[in-house]
């Protein structure tokens, strides 16, 4: 089987991947949020697994602990803890990403209680007295895995991983260019899939994936689409929602999702120490809204990942009650319609069925709009 | 009859109509009769009617909230005149400790909140045209009435503006951090953060002293004017002599029956999210204080009999106070208070700017709210102070009234209820509506839930217990 065909179907939350791994003995942590530094995990021996509900629609656990007013999505990840899906996992990084997010960490482990659980505080500014924090931050995550897991994380063990991830947000970069070129040879969905699929490996298997995966595209032929369109919006991992999004004939050819580009902005910093390195690397490239006095950063990263895509118009997505993402969508949507770049504001209840009809026709309008469904 | 006059003027947005409206507060003197208080109800339109009944229909508590509203509306006024003056105004959320502000001359905080309550009980349509203008804006309606129609206001219309906002919500609450950046961005103006790290140890109460001094420091450079240790003193001291009053209005909640207005609980909330720190505050509080203690003396009550004593563990409903309010006392319940009464006032040291402002950390570390969904977790921070409050003031039960916005207790309310009921077997009352917005859940259901849940529950609870000990 190609490796597209491999990579594309992750459709299991306990993927063989990581019933591999546990069956060699390896243990599980799970994060969820993008400010969590995989390195540091990977280097403890451990790993990484990045929290995921893949479409899951089932929530009646969860909506037991948390209210209808909380993001679906979190309540679907919940659900999955609940009725032990999640039952794998060896300890969970927890991180104030935002209001729901808190919420559903706090519920599962209160239900769960995993012997590791660990609370990342991540500041909501880039600052040097904020980098100071964070920098302390990752020095007692380190402490903390190597006390409980007894896996003492070693500089040059730590160097390994940073260069792994390194190298998949190398290559994740130029799958974006296979996105980019004006015959895409990789569609949106393609792009969710495979990062769905590394979010659950070791650096060196995600690059070592997407190497070949890019391989194998850049010599396949491209697609024309009827419109080239950009995805802006929070953690979806809805794989087949995307597909569905995509059967209209246009082609997300760039997108700032945080189950997504987003995940791999990471710039390595300039500090001395590993630590450091990935301290200022990862607080300096939450491109979320979560993150304040920023917006101009995020507004950058979007229009310019629009303008090299040369997308014809751009779909900013959310889930129901995410009041970060909700919020500034108002402002991405003035500033992106100013620089002549159509957008499409949806809000929707995470993996609904019910809603895809509805949604199905506003994007098909949106596409007629912006001339892509005409051509 | 009814538009004219109360509809919004040119020139003017919400915050202003509602302080021209307030003016009538002048027409009162303290002892005004049940007969102006009657005719004054009738004379205007049904939602400021209820305003005008919820704070002077029952005698015990009218005189010191037509002296509160004259300070209060003198305070607007003073903010209208602000910038004329050479000041900047300022908007700071219901979440931060005014005090610090008052402290510098060349500054005016106006609370986003009270500038929300003022226009939703005083505006003719009680400020739901702010909130809809913000939807048609595109933004999400899962944000917070509380600071969104203050905010609306002030982006939908002419008059009033402010030259900063300051907000120290990241991370405790998103719909209130991002209305308040939303609107600087949307405005163009500076926006000053205090982030509370999610961190109770001394690390994290350490870098919360850092970002203050950073934060203070940024306010200096904007202004030009340094926070002088002279002024900052004056203003603690007076800041602390509320203290004072403050732990005494928290003793007399404790009698049986609680002699204290269930309406002083607004009251004391609007002089701490506004007033902390000013003459006026200390004076309108040591009133409440003295009224409250004469009616311990003389056993006065506003019902029959004190039928529970409620604590709302989360906050008030503020769109209607006379069928939230003096409904609850005319039926004998209660409100001891909410997660916003609940404060912690360290000890302070005012040798130096240093000190003064070490406990200012402190205080703003542990303000109502940020103490709680700010804290290290939301469920048990939020648990433990409310069943602090709970067995202190001696609650019979708790109601907590959601709001749709608050993601942090709505996803961890189920936790909360069983906990509450595990380690006091309090039971609590679970509603979920809007702070300012009546058209979630109108205030008739409230009041027949509350009714239900007291007749039901609380009174049979209560009725076991003396069956039990008769018995």
């Amino acid at each position: 089987m190609a490796v597209s065909g491999t990579a594309l179907e992750i459709k299991e939350i306990y993927d063989p991947y990581v019933q591999k791994w546990k069956e060699k003995g390896g243990r599980v942590v799970g994060y969820s949020c993008v400010a969590t530094p995989v390195e540091l995990v990977e280097a403890a021996g451990l790993l990484p697994y990045r929290i995921k509900a893949l479409g899951n629609p089932r929530t009646d656990l969860a909506d037991g602990e948390m209210s209808l007013f909380n993001c679906s999505f979190c309540r679907s990840c919940l659900q999955l803890a609940l009725d032990g899906t999640y039952d794998f996992l060896d300890g969970i990084i927890e991180t104030n990403g935002c209001d729901h997010l808190r919420a559903m960490f706090e519920n599962w482990q209160h239900n769960k209680n995993l012997p590791f659980f660990h609370y990342l505080k991540v500041p909501h500014f880039f600052r040097d007295d904020s980098l100071e924090y964070f920098r302390g931050e990752l020095e007692l995550l380190r402490e903390h895995l190597a006390s409980h897991f007894n896996a003492p994380v070693e500089t040059e063990s730590l160097r390994g991983a940073i260069e792994d991830w390194n190298l998949v947000r190398k290559r994740w970069r130029e799958l974006c260019e296979l996105r980019e070129l004006p015959e895409p040879r990789v569609t949106g969905s393609e792009a969710l899939a495979l990062e769905l699929a590394g979010s659950h490996m070791t650096g060196k298997d995600f690059a070592d994936l997407l190497s070949s995966f890019i391989e194998e595209r850049r010599e396949a032929p491209g697609r024309k689409p009827k419109a080239r369109l950009m995805l802006c919006g929070p953690a979806t991992d809805e794989v087949a929602w995307l597909e569905e999004m995509e059967s209209l004939g246009a082609v997300v050819v760039a997108d700032a999702l945080c189950f997504g580009s987003r995940a791999f902005l990471h710039r390595p910093g300039t500090g001395e120490n590993p630590l450091d390195e990935l301290a200022e690397g990862y607080l300096n490239t939450i491109f979320c809204p979560r993150m304040y006095k920023e917006y101009d950063k995020r507004r950058s990263y979007i229009l310019d990942a629009a303008k090299r895509a040369g997308v014809d118009g751009a779909i900013y997505l959310y889930n129901k009650f995410c009041d970060l993402h909700g919020t500034d969508s108002v402002l991405v949507r003035r500033d992106l319609e100013n620089s002549g770049i159509p957008v499409l504001v949806l809000e929707k209840e995470y993996s609904a069925a019910a809603d895809l009809g509805r949604i199905k026709t506003r994007v098909q309008a949106f596409l007629e709009r912006i001339g892509g469904g005409a051509r | 009859m009814m538009e004219k006059g109360y509809v919004m003027r040119p020139g003017e947005n919400g915050f202003e109509r509602a302080v021209g409206i307030l003016e009538m507060v002048y027409k009162f003197t303290e002892q005004v009769s049940d007969e102006a208080v009657e005719g004054a109800a009738n004379f205007v339109f049904p939602e400021l009617k209820n305003t005008v009944l919820g704070l002077l229909e029952l005698p015990a508590n009218r005189g010191l909230e037509i002296f509160f509203f004259q300070r209060l509306l003198e305070l607007f006024w003073e903010a209208m005149r602000a910038q004329s003056e050479g000041k900047k105004l300022i908007f700071i959320p219901f979440t931060f400790p005014p005090e610090l502000f008052w402290a510098f001359d060349s500054l005016f905080p106006l609370c986003t909140e009270i500038v929300s309550g003022a226009i939703v009980n005083i505006c003719y349509g009680q400020g739901e045209r702010f909130w809809d203008y913000a939807m048609s804006l595109g933004l999400p309606d899962s944000l917070c009435s509380g600071n969104t129609i203050g905010i609306a206001s002030l982006l939908a219309g002419p008059g009033l503006k402010p030259d900063a906002i300051v907000y120290n919500t990241p991370g405790s609450c998103n719909p209130n951090a991002k209305i308040h950046a939303f609107a600087a961005d949307y405005l163009g103006i500076p926006q000053f953060i205090l982030e509370k790290p999610v961190d109770e140890s001394p690390r994290g109460r350490e870098q919360y002293y850092k970002y203050l001094l950073r934060f203070v420091r940024e306010l200096e450079e904007w202004t030009g004017e340094e926070l002088k240790e002279d002024r900052l003193r004056e203003v603690m001291q007076r800041a602390y002599q509320a203290v004072e009053l403050y732990n005494e209005y928290w003793e007399l909640k404790k009698a049986r029956p609680c002699p204290v207005p269930n309406i002083f609980s607004m009251t004391l909330l609007v002089l701490r999210s506004q007033m902390w720190g000013r003459e006026d505050c200390v004076e309108v509080l040591r009133r409440m204080v003295d009224i409250s203690k004469e009616r311990l003396r003389k056993g006065e009550y506003a019902a029959p009999e004190e039928v529970a004593r409620i604590y709302v563990s989360y906050i008030y409903w503020l769109f209607d106070f006379y069928n939230y309010f003096t409904w609850m006392e005319k039926k004998g319940i209660s409100i001891l208070g909410d997660i916003l009464a609940i404060h912690y006032f360290p000890p302070i040291d005012y040798s130096s700017k240093e000190s003064m402002l070490r406990a200012y950390a402190d205080i703003a570390f542990d303000y109502p709210m940020t103490r709680q969904m700010g804290g290290e977790t939301i469920s048990l921070r939020w648990v433990d102070d409310i069943c602090y409050a709970v067995q202190d003031l001696g609650a019979d039960a708790c109601v907590f009234g959601g709001v749709h916005a608050c993601k942090h207790t709505l996803g961890t309310i189920s936790f909360f209820r069983r906990e509450l009921m595990k380690r006091l077997g309090i039971p609590t009352l679970v509603l979920i509506g809007d702070v300012f917005d009546k058209r979630q859940t109108p205030m008739e259901i409230f009041q027949h839930e509350v009714e239900t849940f007291v007749d039901q529950v609380v009174s049979r609870k209560k009725a076991g217990r003396r069956r039990a000990k008769s018995g």
